[in-house]
């Protein structure tokens, strides 16, 4: 038997042992601890004492016994036993005693430990107030309360029931949502109740002054996806409008003969915003209470559907294909250069001036296994390519010269400080590069001397665990895309807020829930003059595949969010484009279309004009879809599509596995297949 | 085309010169015979095998090996009929971001296999497999760029060092994780960029060097705490050390010095230092703690030491460059050695013959090839 008393003596032990070897197994122990369960409030102690026996029963003294957690920042446990709680919930501690390392005869999972449950109740309730009340109320309306409920440790709470109660119900219903019904002119009140506590609210209720509505409508006949605005006026006896009166919308209607079971085709907004998935004829109802109106509006299909031709391929077959950069150089030709993963630390120059011929110029090679991203500088003149899995893990950066490839692709220098982490994506606006330093920042570098890059200026969140995965500058704001805190634009120099590419100043954050913030393309819309920003998801919940070269294709997920951004301060997430079948990854924007690369989805070319509202695949604003393949290609048959770009008529992208595609829109030829829609 | 940096792929003999250095203590290097590199042909795809050695063994062994730019490690056997990479599984869960697999342990059963994935969103995460079917088990999320690995023999938890390799140079940690579980139950503050771990036999001590800080830290494993510090030196850059002999030594390798430092645990200072070739990043010992062999990163090399002479008795050239783990089977008599290479280049496993330092095979595998465990001998 061997007792753990202190390292130094267990070595000894250790090494005597292993000297001669057991003609028994050690004898079986057994650990008690008491209490062997808990319950403690948040913020409480408790102490844990454990007894170890061995098979007599007899108490082994100075035995070692490890304590730990399976919650730690929930419920903490001390060499000692000593415990204290932190959150609420069920939890569970461990207490074991080492084995000894040269006992072969006990299993090697007999490890004697035991599990010391551990709850930690809910804090009690300590108010709850009412937030939102409006300012007048008017019978025959149905306003909603609003209330917070507050636990004893400060905690906004949502998960306590809370229930109302009214103290006229001839004047006021209330349900379990906190919707009023208010029946008629009077005073109540209101009592909200959670956990004991319990707030009121005096309710003077006015007799409804509204004695006509009426329902106005942006337009009559719309496409689908066009956004209509429906706006309730209420007058009173006088003619004279009545503002503050609550005012519920609804729609029905019917879809056009021959789509049949189509789902939810039509919605509205609680501030009368309309859009429509299917063409039809579609009836908005609101309502003030005492008071209606209705107005039709007819939808037609959008029919925007085009053919995607191929017009030539720059074929790279041997390696994965990274992203791209389509620029028109010094000399009026247009080139392209593209990067590579998982290789050789190559990219490649190409002359795309002829996209039916497009033409490989020169190879340029790295000190690196991949060259994730690659930008060239407004005017033509100058490439940054990034790099990851360097030999000598100093990735950083390396600044090219592009102006005319035709006549050589010099390497103009090289920028490695702090960016040993790998350089995912950068950005080049107005003579600086915007780099990712190890996923966790951007580091602004000055290129205006190209020869001499040097760091002027870095932006890091402070938030726990954040991350970064790209940055794009337009109009000097930057937006990054920081996963789960989603996008943050940044003024460096055109936001209004003193920002510069030294000194970078938030300007406002916007984050969802599924905190696959991947990529963001900032856009003015050309027919609305609204700035949206389109935030990209990249997500892969199916697990790993097999990248190899005849290996298997993977299947990604995500889509693209559109952010109503007018404000800074008030981003709101007014739209989607989801694929159901595919992920999204890169995106450019350009004359209110949007190109996005949809990995195993392909290319998707879409409509993005007019206001943007709900679901944009759904209401038949993809212009086109386009899924390449090469039966030779790395992974063969495998479209993965990394990034587009327009230019000059045609859409330029790289496929992952099969390289440069140069492709156009067929002219319009009339309806083509629409989701849901009759052909 | 921009000329390489580093690491064009060189085919360098061994140091054939005398190495004539002095160590500190009183035992003297003797010159070193002239040693040429054993060139074999290797198997360059999974399935292949490389041509036979002089004597292969009658056993096979079986080790991990990751593939750090890759995101794959590698099942590779060497036995009688040579050195092979027998399966290949690819890890971690982005398709288009290499994630970097870096280290690598079996644990103490030999019913589970860990690797650490060094990148994240942004911190990496430890992953658990069964070892006879390389199934994924569980996974754990842990601090930035956890790197070196070890499992208790006698409590179960896995100790990772959170090697922070591309952060600031503020202080790091090593994660204590309940395997069984998958999950984080400690995290303990040692300093910057931790590298290189392992565990005292009894598992009550967890040794670990701050590559950044100069030092070798003692943890207590059993109570996750700091016990003692000690510094190596001004400047020094301690990338590994080696699991505490029965003689209570533990080796610490000075990267930047060329240098290997004996550590007397029991007195808590430095003993010996051994001249090394140029940048020895891992180490590992014979079970009987009589020989300590020593991959020599920025010297393209293998040295193998003679602990009572504190002599290196072989120096073998590398077939590709960029040496980076090394683990000695449990008879002792070979060691693995993994290479990364540079660019496209395949990374490379290597066996040597401890006893006289002659590389006896050698097998591809992903790039970058650098973690690397040790899993069975059959016969």
């Amino acid at each position: 038997m061997l007792i753990v008393a202190g390292a130094v003596s267990l070595t000894v032990a250790l090494g005597s042992a292993r000297s001669q070897q057991p003609e028994e197994p050690a004898e079986p122990l057994t650990i008690e601890v008491s209490p062997n369960r808990l319950t403690i409030e948040v913020g409480e102690k408790a102490s844990l004492t454990a007894t170890v026996r061995n098979a007599a029963g007899v108490v082994v003294d100075g035995a070692t016994v490890v304590y730990f957690s399976r919650a730690r920042r929930s419920v903490a446990v001390t060499r000692g036993g000593e415990v204290e709680a932190y959150q609420p919930g069920d939890f569970t501690l461990i207490a074991l005693v080492p084995s000894d390392p040269d006992d072969d005869s006990r299993r090697p999972d007999a490890r004697v430990e035991v599990e010391i449950p551990v709850t930690v109740p809910k804090p009690e309730v300590e108010r709850i107030a009412f937030t939102t009340v409006p300012l007048k109320f008017y019978a025959g309306t149905r306003p909603r309360l609003a209330v917070e409920v507050i636990d004893v440790v400060g905690d906004t709470r949502t998960d306590v029931e809370v229930s109302y109660t009214t103290s006229a119900p001839r004047v006021a219903a209330v349900d379990r949502f906190g919707f009023l019904t208010l029946l008629q002119s009077g005073t109540v009140e209101i009592v909200a109740s959670a956990g004991g506590v319990s707030d009121t609210l005096s309710v003077a209720v006015d007799a409804n002054p509204v004695n006509s509505l009426e329902l106005h409508a942006s337009a009559a006949t719309v496409r689908t996806g066009d956004v209509v605005r429906l706006t309730a006026i209420a007058k009173d006896a006088r003619g004279l409008t009545v503002r503050e009166v609550p005012v519920q919308y609804g729609v029905g209607g019917q879809t056009a003969p021959g789509i049949i079971a189509a789902g939810a085709a039509a919605q509205i907004a609680e501030d009368g915003r309309f859009v429509a998935e299917r063409s039809g004829t579609y009836t908005v109802v609101a309502s003030t209470g005492s008071h209606s109106a209705a107005r039709t509006v007819s939808v037609e299909r959008r029919e925007v559907r085009r053919e995607v031709e191929v017009v030539g391929r720059g074929k790279v077959l041997d390696r994965h294909t990274s992203d791209l950069w389509i620029w028109e150089g010094t000399d009026g030709r247009d080139y392209a250069i593209t990067g590579t993963w998982g290789a050789d630390g190559h990219a490649y120059v190409w002359d795309v001036t002829d996209p039916a011929n497009i033409e490989k110029l020169t190879e340029v090679q790295v000190d690196a296994r991949t060259v994730n991203d690659v930008k060239v500088s407004e005017d033509g003149d100058v490439a940054v390519i990034s790099r990851e899995g360097a030999s000598d893990r100093q990735n950083g950066i390396v600044v090219l010269g592009v102006g005319n490839p035709r006549e050589g692709v010099p390497v103009l220098s090289e920028f490695t400080d702090q960016l040993t982490g790998g350089v995912h994506n950068v950005f080049i606006s107005e003579g600086h590069v915007f780099a990712l330093s190890a996923g966790r920042r951007f580091d602004v570098i000055s290129i205006e001397d190209p020869r001499n890059p040097h760091r002027v200026g870095r932006f890091e969140l402070e938030t726990p665990a954040h991350s970064v995965h790209d940055v794009w500058v337009s109009d000097g704001v930057a937006f990054s895309s920081n996963w789960t805190d989603g996008v943050v634009a940044i003024d460096v120099g055109g936001g209004g807020r003193g920002g510069t590419p030294a000194h970078p100043v938030e300007l406002g954050r916007y984050d969802y829930p599924s905190g696959w913030t991947h990529a963001a393309f900032p856009y003015r819309s050309h027919s609305t003059g609204k700035f949206y920003l389109f935030a990209g998801d990249e997500s892969f919940p199916f697990g790993a595949f097999n990248p190899e070269k005849g290996g298997a294709p993977s299947r990604a997920t995500g889509w693209i969010h559109v952010i109503d951004w007018s404000d800074w301060d008030t981003p709101r997430d007014v739209a989607r484009y989801q694929v159901p079948e595919a992920g999204s990854h890169n995106l450019w924007i350009e004359d209110d279309v949007m190109y996005v690369a949809f990995y195993n989805g392909g290319l998707r070319v879409v409509d993005i004009s007019g206001e943007l509202m709900g679901d944009l695949y759904k209401q038949g604003r993809e212009i086109a879809m386009f899924l390449p393949g090469d039966p030779q290609g790395f992974i063969a048959n495998a479209p993965f599509v990394w990034g587009p770009q327009p230019f000059k008529g045609h859409i330029f992208f790289t496929d992952w596995n099969t390289g440069l595609w140069a492709v156009k829109l067929a002219d319009h030829t009339g309806p083509g297949a629409i989701i849901g829609e009759p052909q | 085309m921009i000329p390489q940096e580093t690491g064009a792929r060189r085919q360098e003999t061994a140091d054939a010169g005398g190495l004539p250095h002095r160590v500190a203590a009183a035992a003297r290097l003797a010159p070193a015979r002239s040693l040429t590199a054993v060139a074999l042909p290797v198997a360059v795809a999974v399935g292949l095998v490389a041509a036979v050695g002089p004597d292969p063994p009658e056993q096979s062994y079986y080790v991990y090996v990751a593939a750090e730019s890759d995101d794959e490690v590698s099942i590779v056997r060497y036995g009688p009929s040579g050195a092979e990479n027998v399966k290949t599984i690819s890890v971690g869960s982005f398709p288009a971001e290499i994630e970097g697999p870096h280290g690598l342990s079996v644990g103490p059963d030999g019913r589970y296999w860990y690797v650490s994935i060094a990148h994240g969103f942004p911190y990496g995460s430890v992953h658990q497999y069964e070892t006879e079917t390389d199934t994924w088990v569980g996974a754990v999320m842990l601090g930035l760029f956890p790197a070196t690995l070890d499992v208790s023999p006698t409590t179960g938890l896995l100790f990772a060092a959170n090697f922070n390799l591309h952060g600031p140079l503020e202080p790091s940690s090593i994660s204590v994780v309940e395997v069984e579980t998958m999950t984080e139950v400690a995290r303990v503050d040692t300093g910057v960029r931790p590298h290189g771990g392992r565990l005292s036999r009894d598992g009550s001590f967890f040794y670990s060097v701050n590559m950044m800080d100069g030092e070798l830290v003692e943890l207590d494993a059993l109570g996750f705490e700091v016990r003692r510090r000690l510094s190596l030196g001004d400047g020094v850059m301690p990338t590994w050390v080696t699991r505490p002999t029965t003689r209570g030594k533990a080796y610490v390798t000075g990267n930047n010095v060329a240098k290997i430092f004996e550590v007397d645990l029991s007195s808590w200072r430095v003993q010996r230092i051994f001249e090394t070739g140029r940048g020895p990043y891992n180490l590992d010992l014979t079970p009987d703690g009589s020989t300590l062999v020593a991959t020599y990163k920025a010297g393209d090399a293998v040295g193998f030491w003679d602990l009572d002479s504190g002599r290196e008795r072989a120096r073998t050239g590398t077939s590709r460059t960029i040496p980076h783990g090394v683990v000695v089977t449990p008879d002792g008599e070979y060691a693995f050695v993994t290479l990364e290479g540079v660019g496209a280049d395949p990374g490379t496993v290597e066996v040597y013959r401890v006893a006289s330092g002659e590389r006896v095979a050698a097998v591809d595998v992903g790039k970058q090839a650098g973690g690397i465990a040790f899993w069975k001998m059959e016969e």
